[in-house]
């Protein structure tokens, strides 16, 4: 130890302090830029996690439904469906001339397919029960509170109201629609048909859904209806609806009154109120401006006579 | 000016009161998704407070000859003074539907004719009172003579 007594001392070279403190000072400025990597890094895990998450759910969401033959060999994809099978969003239910099948639609219903039938699962989610009818026929069975089923074809999109019905159509969109429990509205760019139990209504390409009627209505009333929607049948078909119009036809009138204007809209009102009485809260000038409120208390009076 | 009061009341109690009676429907007159299997829906119409009211029914049915009656649980819809009635009845025979109200000292009846294709409105026969067994009797036997169907 003694030595080391006799030992010089020597200073460090100035550059050597000057490169420690150079240093020394950037190092906080490296940790500075640390920091946006780890946030980042940790961004990422998080965002995955949740990814992984709403995945799961979503897949867990879409779930699938069963599928049972009634006869022949429909088909899930390319698959045939021997006995049961299931489908899910996105794919398709074909059946041919001797084929038919039912869907388990979730909880709340079923559909029957019937043969020459191509249908396809738009959503399969528990809020949202959603087909696509491209071509065919199909038998809904739907117990459930309205809008949670809805069939899309090409002329429209049938909504479901709590009801048992038919729907064919062909890939253009020419069809009908009959309700026999509960009702139906058949939408088509903001032209609405609502179509009660025992009543039906054709539905056209590029036109949408035709005004409903009950299909007890008389034939020249159904023809003239038919003239009217879809063949620009004008005042003659107007006068043979309104003459042939009874107290239950209201149903038909009703849904009129939306689809003329000027004095026609007036005839119309006025053959509703000869077949029955006008409620209280329904004047002629809101029902004549379509006032939907005013609309709507009169279509839930007439139904009493529905 | 109290006993113009009194006298204006009950006048327009009365008014109130005499227009009580039952209109039958469609279940899709309800309004209410839940009603669609019903065999029809009926509504009280000039009862001050629907809510209060009591209303019954039962099915009377000649099965093979035979009398029967069958007491109806009626159905209250959400909306005050709706109700549904329900098939509980057997589907051989006829069958005619009794309906019974009482709102505050008034009452009313009806009687629902049932066919092959479910209640037949036309024939549907409605009184300021409970019908009587020989208005019910009478519209089972015109309902078995096929007038109702």
């Amino acid at each position: 130890m003694e030595t080391l007594g006799y030992l010089r001392l020597a200073e460090a070279p100035e550059s050597i302090w000057m490169s420690i403190e150079a240093e020394l000072q950037r190092q906080p400025s490296r940790k500075a830029a640390l920091r946006p990597w780890r946030w980042a890094f940790a961004a990422t895990v998080i965002l995955t996690a949740l990814s992984a998450a709403y995945w799961s759910f979503a897949h867990r969401a879409q779930t699938r439904w069963e599928v049972t033959r009634i006869g022949g060999a429909p088909s899930v994809g390319a698959k045939h469906i021997r006995s049961t099978g299931k489908i899910g969003a996105g794919e398709w239910i074909e059946t041919d001339s001797t084929s038919s099948a039912m869907v388990n639609i979730g909880e709340i219903g079923s559909v029957e397919v019937t043969p020459d039938t191509r249908l396809r699962i738009v959503t399969a989610r528990p809020g949202e029960h959603r087909l696509a009818l491209a071509r065919g026929e199909i038998r809904a069975k739907i117990s459930a509170p309205p809008r949670l089923f809805f069939v899309e074809t090409a002329s429209g999109t049938a909504v479901d109201l709590g009801c048992e019905y038919t729907l064919n159509t062909d890939e253009d969109g020419l069809g009908w629609l009959r309700v026999t429990k509960g009702w139906v509205s058949f939408q088509w760019r903001g032209l609405e048909s609502l179509v009660p139990a025992g009543a039906r209504c054709a539905t056209r390409p590029q036109l949408g859904p035709g005004i409903p009627y009950f299909e007890d209505a008389s034939e020249r009333m159904q023809q003239a209806l038919d003239h009217f929607n879809f063949e620009k049948g004008g005042d003659a078909a107007l006068n043979v609806i309104l003459a042939e119009a009874r107290v239950r036809d209201t149903l038909t009138l009703w849904h009129l009154l939306s689809r003329v204007d000027g004095e026609d809209r007036a005839r119309v009102y006025d053959r509703i109120a000869s077949l029955t009485p006008v409620p209280a809260g329904v004047s002629r000038e809101q029902a004549l401006k379509l006032d939907a409120e005013t609309l709507q208390r009169w279509k839930e009076e007439l139904a009493w006579t529905w | 000016m109290w006993r113009f009061g009194m006298v204006a009341c009950a006048i327009a109690a009365g008014a109130l009161a005499e227009g009580f009676t039952f209109t039958i429907g469609n279940p899709v007159a309800s309004q209410n998704f839940r009603m669609k299997a019903a065999a029809f829906v009926f509504r009280t119409d000039g009862c001050a407070d629907p809510a209060k009211s009591q209303i019954s029914g039962t099915a009377e049915g000649l099965v093979k000859g035979t009398r029967r009656s069958v007491v109806l649980k009626v159905v209250p819809a959400s909306k005050p003074g709706v109700y549904a009635v329900y098939q509980t009845w057997p589907a051989e025979g006829d069958w005619v539907v009794s309906l019974r109200g009482v709102c505050a000292s008034e009452s009313a009846g009806a009687v629902v004719p049932i066919g092959p294709k479910g209640f037949v409105r036309e024939s549907a026969k409605f009184f300021p009172r409970p019908a009587t067994n020989a208005e019910i009797e009478k519209s089972l036997k015109a309902l078995k003579q096929g007038g109702d169907k």
